[in-house]
């Protein structure tokens, strides 16, 4: 900055600081949490102590205003460019907890990579090992290869049937898992032909651990986010409770067959014969309080979102085909459309419980700030006026998914993030790699 | 009865070819202010990340320097922008015209 700087954070994110800025970036450390903190407890961590150095707080701070810090040498950012093979052989038991040790596994057992078997699931796309799936980006910083996936497909318990989905998922470049404190959690959607062509469940039990294909596309997105090095607790592990929702990411495909509206797929523009995948991200995630035998569907969507952040006003509710037909029928929404625009005009909130929201205050604070409608109005409401959190129905996404054993929903505070083709990374059909010229190493031992 | 041995068995870690990208750092090379050797009579500005209980952090600790130290003036800001991404260049402007030092916190 150019002048004296004194940078703060809590102890608890020590090594997110390093990691961040280096090592060499002399921080000073409060005690932990600062969030939540009553006024008399934070003027006792800037009178206490340094739980780093021991040193009272304020004294670093004023010190290191006053008196130039000895700048550390940085460690080597510098990470090993050589691209490891194989494991030595050892017994099934020994690698399961090897592979767990390393922070390779959900803490699941896991299908051993072996290569013969990665090797299988290679079969299940044209794309050549070397190939690219996505690039190096500063939240999820390393190159993806389709080999890099295949071996994490196998660990998921995958086959070469789901081997295009997890490419698909993969080539987002968005991680299962981000490195935040909150409890963020994602969904896996997908539409298309490839639904029943491997049997992702979109029916009785679709969100259940029941089904393989939902089990193992979710799970290896997880594993993907584990290979790269970076789900490490303390290192881009940060959520404070977790999300068991994780462990395969909500993965399922919309009921298209029933339900009475257009598929999510073609609301995105593509075609209905394509196969999709589309993600989306949040934080809190309910099912409905059972049917709305006694309000409209509306009014019970409305009831649960009030209790959500409302971050960029987004939305996704899964509703049943039953229900969705219930919906058409009984509150006059031809449209997946129309239900997002009832949603948004029913779903109200005062200006002081919104702007009073943890997430609300630090993520969409900063853009009434700078200007942006409707929430610089809504800066300037009084606290009992009422607005509409979910301003945009364009952000309330609407998914059909279910068995019809009961007219309910779900509803999240998720939006969506991307989609992604599938079809790209089918294989053709006589495109099968048998004779090892798919490119696989060479196993560097032989052993009896 | 002795257990088979499994072979072949690939490591699943994806390297981090030519180390991580310089985007992927929130800094880059910096250079050590010079310091004052007394912060009387400067202006400190204290600048809240946007985190959840920054303001309130530094609240307090513009009390402090009004009670213990009051030669110093402190300005408190909010970075604009949100906390987790993006520099504030309008801000940090702001500081080295106005300011003499910053306390930037605290997330947690």
């Amino acid at each position: 900055m150019g002048i004296p700087t004194a940078p703060l954070s809590t102890y608890a994110f020590k090594e997110a600081a390093e990691i961040g800025f280096g090592d060499d970036t002399p921080f000073i450390y409060t005690k932990h949490p600062v969030v939540g903190s009553p006024d008399d407890v934070l003027m006792d961590y800037i009178k206490g102590e340094d739980p780093n150095t021991g040193k009272i707080v304020i004294n670093e701070i004023i010190e290191a205003l006053t008196k130039t810090p000895q700048k550390k040498e940085a460690a080597s950012r510098q990470q090993s460019d050589t691209r490891k093979g194989f494991l030595d052989p050892d017994t099934e038991d020994n690698l399961q907890q090897l592979f767990y040790e390393k922070g390779w596994t959900d803490g699941l057992p896991v299908i051993l990579p072996t290569q013969e078997r990665v090797r299988r699931m290679l079969a299940g796309t044209s794309a050549f090992p070397d190939d690219v799936v996505s690039e190096p980006s500063p939240f999820n910083p390393v190159k993806v290869t389709v080999l890099d996936v295949a071996r994490v497909a196998v660990m998921a318990g995958a086959g070469p049937e789901h081997f295009p989905v997890i490419l698909a998922i993969a080539a987002t470049g968005e991680r299962a898992i981000l490195g935040s404190t909150t409890p963020f959690a994602c969904m896996v959607v997908v539409n298309g032909p490839i639904r029943n062509e491997i049997g992702i469940n979109s029916g009785v039990g679709a969100f259940s651990p029941i089904t393989m294909a939902n089990s193992v596309i979710g799970r290896a997105w997880t594993l993907l986010g584990h290979a790269t090095g970076g789900s490490r607790k303390k290192v881009t592990i940060w959520a404070s409770q977790g999300n068991g929702i994780s462990y395969n990411n909500l993965c399922i495909a919309e009921n298209e067959e029933r339900s009475v509206w257009e598929p999510f797929h073609v609301q995105k523009g593509f075609n209905a014969e394509e196969s999709i995948v589309s993600i989306f991200r949040g934080w809190t995630f309910s099912h409905s309080m059972g049917a709305a035998s006694l309000r409209s569907y509306s009014e019970e969507v409305a009831i649960l979102l009030q209790a959500f952040s409302a971050f960029n006003a987004s939305a996704t509710i899964v509703m049943d085909p039953s229900a969705a037909k219930i919906v058409k029928e009984n509150e006059g929404c031809n449209t997946k459309e129309d239900f997002s625009k009832l949603i948004s005009e029913k779903t109200e909130m005062t200006a002081d419980r919104f702007w009073k929201t943890d997430y609300v205050d630090f993520l969409t604070g900063p853009m009434a700030d700078k200007g942006v409608e409707p929430y610089a109005s809504w800066k300037k409401l009084q606290v009992d006026e009422k607005i509409k959190p979910f301003h945009d129905p364009e952000k309330i996404n609407i998914i059909v998914t279910g068995g019809e054993t009961g007219p309910y929903f779900k509803a999240c505070d998720f939006a969506y993030v991307t989609s992604s083709s599938i079809d790209k990374w089918k294989a053709a059909a006589d495109d099968v790699c048998t004779d090892g010229s798919c490119g696989l190493p060479d196993a560097p031992v032989d052993y009896d | 009865m002795t257990e088979n041995l499994i072979s072949n068995v690939m490591i699943p870690e994806i390297n981090r070819e030519g180390g991580m990208p310089e985007t992927a750092y929130l800094s880059t090379p910096y250079t050590v202010a010079d310091r004052p050797e007394s912060l009387d009579n400067k202006t400190v500005y204290l600048v809240d990340t946007g985190f959840g209980g920054s303001s309130k952090f530094m609240i307090q600790l513009q009390n402090w320097f009004t009670e213990n130290m009051p030669k110093v003036k402190t300005v408190r800001r909010r970075k604009p922008g949100g906390p987790l991404m993006g520099f504030a260049p309008e801000l940090w402007n702001e500081i080295k015209e106005k300011g003499d030092a910053a306390i930037l916190g605290v997330a947690g």
